[in-house]
């Protein structure tokens, strides 16, 4: 279900990036819109959109809403403090599109020699840029909603200073088996190499889950180390969001309809959501610290992209697994299709879910 | 007389200090340059993360809406003396009302390790019976199992404990000494939330006791220690009628506010007391708390008062009240935990012979009692093998009662333990009851030792 909804943006996607480049070189198209862009008030500083969410894929149809709005927003941003003779925000604007993952070939390379010239002219020194994407973009529609992005973020973004070249990378893809009465899907799935040291992942951004129907959406969401996330309640009731898995344990506190919280995970692991008021709420925020890696869907298949060849050992993480399953892998030029891998369905829910001081609560009684 | 240092020591370390400095200064540098350079890299993978299709897989109880849980708590139990607080020279009578015949409790269920009287006579103030005496006995303590159920299409659930107790005394027919095999149906509701933006919700049927705190921890998988405390006899009975439970947050203060009431046959006295069945009078019985709940981040405090009044339900006349009331505490504080809890209850005379669950009994006393407890447990979460947590706790805990025209009793007891945490699903719990009595009761050996090994599945 989540594919076919996810297929519809992907066609869109050529007309969306047309559009965006067409009003670059037509300023007038877009004048209206740009009085308040000049005065510094864009509206891509307003993410994330305030588009309700009731289901998973309300989520992912969401997620693609705000990637393209915020892919046209850099763009537009950029052009306009260009044409205003701002090289320093258009240069900031533009790399920090170029360094979008998954950006359009065609975007990269109208954007990128602009970028460099607006840096040039705003009297500093080229950007270090992710290398020109040489085949078609990795899946927009995979991609995650983007967090706003300041104008001055350009001096805070991580360096990408990765070795293989885009060219080299290659994608891993397989299915997970196993997992219990619950079935494969959601397994979190990482890379880490074995013949050498594996990159320390950027954190992702604009990750969100929300608090919709007394369930946490998604279930379950992997992100990387550092990686920010949005805790968002988007029932008519009071939430909250805790977790007791150490060393990523937090507590949001109280907080109502359309509040949100945003919470850094730090350290890689599982870390179980659960809600003080609502005994039945359980979510997973699964963490890795590899750049390499997936989930999988409910019939178990997943696709790591972009990896460099090399030898490799394959983590697999399940909520109803008590171990974690591992395997190495080499990955040759070609990558890997059909890797199998089997997690565990030996974990059971938990008979009583705790509340934030650990003390486990029957849920028959109270609310 | 202390010496001085050398005078030569201090330029010496003069001298090391302004070596060392550049040294010290350069190092994170040379170290920088020594270390191979950290590589981040923008991952081209970001899933947006996975919900099942099926909205009942997303609750803490995946894939059903149908639960069935439960678990089993065995025990190896050894009290002192023959296992009763009963004297051997203590002729007073009735021989209950002289001594507290729930201090050699070896289980969650509160049973007495003994309540042979020796063949004196007793008046129905008298727990269920484990059966075992003083000697030191292997037990299955209950057989649990909990059947939920939740309304796919409406905000309803129904939930059923049914326990089995098997014992190796008693008669069917006639079991005053409580230590026959039984089965409990201890609780049994439908439970209905109307409104989905409010935390309300009512409940029918049997269910546990609204008064107090000790409720909520009275089955042997939940309370940390093993035992219950010296005034859980009269708080943690289950009951029929009907329940309202609603809170309200208050999300600026981080707190909320909750109402528990409960009108019921038998108020919130344990089965042995009084039977929670059938209603003698007619006329229910009417409880309450009123919670405030302070829910920071690394502390939560829970504080409450209890209320409890209406006919004592051993006897027929619906003019002999019982009257309760009691506050509660609970403060978690970075792994510690505290919760301790007081109450006063007063029982009118009444006019017939007293009926409890263990039976007829003639006398019906006025009763007047008075005791509280304060426990600490410290638990920490340990990655050892199959270890997951371990908890230490300790509580103290005493009760002041009198039947009008007997001796007034007073009784102390020290109970400390520990609890390992092994897996998901084992609880291994050891700990010892020192009882003493202070005032009215005959000086015997009844301190218990006790363990439990408790499988939730």
């Amino acid at each position: 279900m989540v594919t076919s909804i996810a297929m519809r943006p992907r066609r869109g996607r050529a007309v969306l990036v047309a559009a965006a480049l067409g009003m670059l070189w037509a300023p007038a198209a877009f004048a209206a819109p740009a009085k308040d862009a000049r005065t510094g008030g864009w509206l891509g500083e307003d993410l994330p959109l305030p588009l309700p969410v009731r289901s998973p894929q309300d989520l992912a149809v969401k997620a693609v809403i705000e990637r393209q709005y915020l892919l046209f927003n850099l763009l537009a941003s950029g052009k306009i403090a260009w044409d205003a003779g701002d090289y320093a925000t258009a240069a900031a604007k533009w790399e920090t599109l170029l360094r979008l993952p998954g950006v359009d070939a065609e975007i990269d390379r109208h954007i990128r020699p602009l970028a460099a010239e607006a840096r040039a002219k705003a009297g500093g020194t080229a950007a270090m840029l992710p290398p020109v994407p040489s085949a078609p973009a990795a899946s927009v529609v995979t991609s995650p909603p983007t967090a706003p992005v300041s104008s001055g973020a350009v001096g805070t973004m991580p360096s990408v200073l990765a070795s293989a070249t885009a060219a080299d990378r290659v994608t891993i893809s397989g299915t997970v088996s196993g997992g219990g009465a619950a079935g494969p899907g959601g397994a979190v799935l990482w890379l880490r190499r074995t013949d050498g040291r594996t990159p320390r992942p950027a954190p992702a951004r604009g990750k969100i889950v929300s608090q919709r129907g007394k369930t946490f959406i998604p279930r379950v969401l992997a992100v990387t180390v550092g990686t920010k996330v949005d805790f968002r309640n988007d029932d008519e009731i009071f939430h909250n969001v805790f977790s007791l898995s150490r060393p990523n344990d937090f507590d949001t506190g109280l907080y109502k309809a359309g509040g949100s919280y945003t919470q850094t995970f730090k350290q890689p692991g599982p870390i179980q959501l659960l809600c003080n008021i609502h005994s039945s709420m359980i979510g997973y925020v699964y963490v890795v610290d590899t750049p390499y890696y997936a989930q999988a869907d409910a019939g178990g298949a997943f696709s790591i992209k972009g990896v460099p060849t090399g030898e490799y050992e394959l983590g697999a993480w399940h909520e109803a697994a008590s171990k974690i399953a591992k395997q190495t892998l080499t990955v040759g030029p070609g990558g890997l299709r059909g890797v199998s891998i089997q997690i565990a369905g030996d974990k059971k829910a938990p008979a009583f879910v705790p509340d934030k001081s650990g003390r486990p609560r029957q849920p028959q009684l109270g609310y | 007389m202390r010496r001085r240092p050398p005078v030569i020591v201090i330029p010496v370390v003069g001298v090391a200090i302004v070596l060392a400095l550049p040294v010290w200064v350069a190092a994170p540098t040379a170290w920088a340059q020594a270390l191979p350079e950290i590589v981040e890299e923008e991952s081209a993978n970001e899933p947006v993360g996975y919900t099942p299709a099926d909205t009942a897989a997303a609750t803490a109880s995946p894939a059903s809406t149908l639960v069935l849980t439960g678990y089993v708590d065995v025990g190896f139990v050894n009290a002192q003396g023959d296992g009763t607080s009963f004297a051997p020279g203590d002729t007073r009578l009735p021989a209950d009302y002289g001594v507290d015949p729930f201090a050699t409790a070896v289980n969650s269920r509160g049973d007495a390790a003994s309540t042979a009287s020796g063949g004196r006579f007793v008046n129905g103030f008298l727990p269920y019976s484990a059966g075992v005496g003083g000697r030191p006995s292997f037990l299955i303590n209950t057989i649990n199992v909990d059947v939920r159920f939740t309304a796919p299409t409406a905000p309803v659930m129904v939930f059923t404990r049914l326990q089995l107790v098997p014992r190796a005394g008693g008669d069917a027919g006639n079991d005053l000494d409580g230590d026959g095999t039984r089965v409990v149906a201890e609780q049994a509701f439908g439970r209905i939330t109307p409104f989905e933006s409010t935390e309300l919700a009512l409940a029918v049927g049997k269910f546990d006791s609204v008064f107090g705190i000790e409720y909520l921890e009275n089955q042997a998988n939940l309370r940390t220690g093993i035992t219950p405390s010296l005034i859980a006899r009269y708080t943690t009975g289950q009951s029929i009628g009907a329940k309202l439970f609603y809170r309200l947050q208050i999300a600026p203060l981080w707190s909320a506010l909750s109402l528990n009431a409960a009108a019921t046959t038998s108020g919130t006295m344990v089965t042995s007391l009084q039977t929670p069945h059938a209603s003698l009078t007619g006329v229910p019985v009417g409880s309450a708390r009123l919670g405030y709940e302070l829910n920071l981040p690394r502390v939560q405090v829970k504080a409450g008062a209890s209320g409890l009044v209406g006919p004592r339900n051993d006897q027929a006349d619906a003019d002999s009240l019982q009257r309760a009331w009691g506050v509660d505490v609970r403060v978690h504080w970075f792994g510690l935990a505290f919760s301790g809890e007081y109450l006063v209850l007063d029982q009118d005379r009444g006019a017939g012979p007293k009926r409890t669950g263990l039976g007829q009994f003639p006398l019906p006393s006025a009763f007047h009692v008075e005791g509280f407890y304060a426990q600490l447990a410290y638990g920490r979460d340990v990655t050892l093998g199959p270890l997951r947590r371990a908890t230490v706790y300790a509580r103290g805990e005493q009760r002041h009662a009198r039947f009008e025209g007997f001796t007034p009793v007073k009784v102390r007891r020290l109970t400390a333990g520990l609890r390992l945490d092994l897996w998901d699903s084992l609880a291994l719990k050891g700990e010892v009851l020192m009882n003493r009595e202070v005032e009215g009761a005959p000086t015997v050996e009844n301190d218990v030792y006790a363990t439990s090994v408790v499988w939730t599945w």
